[in-house]
């Protein structure tokens, strides 16, 4: 039974997968008419964050968790580089 | 231990020149190309710099590797708090509740500057730590 619906699971998440690939397919990335994210950064980051920076603007302002992330990154390797190196004397 | 006479002197005169154009990358993150990462780097790399023509124990002396770990975790949990915060007081995570200022000046951003000044520390603070680790269990300079 748990091997069959594991089974079942698998399949479902395949036939979704082939479903989102088959929408986006006819979205084109870089065509003028679907970028209006990009526009809306250029034109109103800095009426939103104040920063002349735009790369600032979006990496402290919009993307918000992504840059806690970022940071958490480099915090995990320094402590994975001095835990595996520290009995090796 | 340490190198010769002619690097330790450059080294030392390039010191607080290198600490400057880093303080300038991490304050400057919201006007100009740069921001906390890049500047914290150009930091960590100031304090390599004399570990590597000083050797590692004098340079242990001026900065400690307890105190460095200290500022380390000092850093990311400033970010962190920062950034709850805005949750408290603005709307989102990293929400902005400063006035922004005027746009071009240095205290323009609101809370821009603090990340900054927050991911800066944390990125000087790590790089170095991960050389020193380096140095003292895989070997001397």
């Amino acid at each position: 039974m748990f091997k069959e619906m594991k089974k079942a699971f698998f399949i479902i998440i395949i036939l979704a997968m082939a479903i989102l690939f088959i929408l986006s397919i006819d979205i084109e990335y870089g065509n003028p008419k679907n970028l209006d994210v990009a526009n809306y950064y250029i034109e109103q980051g800095l009426y939103d964050t104040g920063a002349i920076n735009l790369v600032a603007s979006i990496y402290l302002g919009y993307r918000a968790y992504d840059t806690l992330i970022e940071t958490i990154v480099l915090f995990v390797a320094v402590a994975g580089v001095v835990f595996c190196l520290r009995g090796k004397r | 231990m340490g190198s010769s006479k002619i690097i330790r002197t450059i080294a030392q005169k390039l010191f607080p020149f290198i600490m400057l154009f880093g303080f300038y990358l991490i304050s400057h993150g919201h006007l100009s190309p740069g921001g906390g990462f890049q500047g914290g780097v150009v930091i960590g790399t100031a304090i390599i710099l004399l570990a590597l023509s000083y050797g590692i124990e004098k340079t242990e002396k001026k900065f400690e590797n307890k105190r460095l770990s200290m500022l380390e975790k000092l850093g990311i949990l400033t970010f962190i708090f920062l950034g709850f915060l805005g949750i408290y007081l603005g709307h989102s995570f990293l929400g902005n509740f400063l006035p922004l200022g005027k746009p071009g000046q240095i205290a323009s951003g609101g809370l821009m500057l603090l990340f900054n000044i927050a991911i800066g520390i944390e990125v000087a603070a790590g790089v170095s730590i991960i050389f020193y680790a380096l140095v003292r269990y895989r070997g001397e300079i």
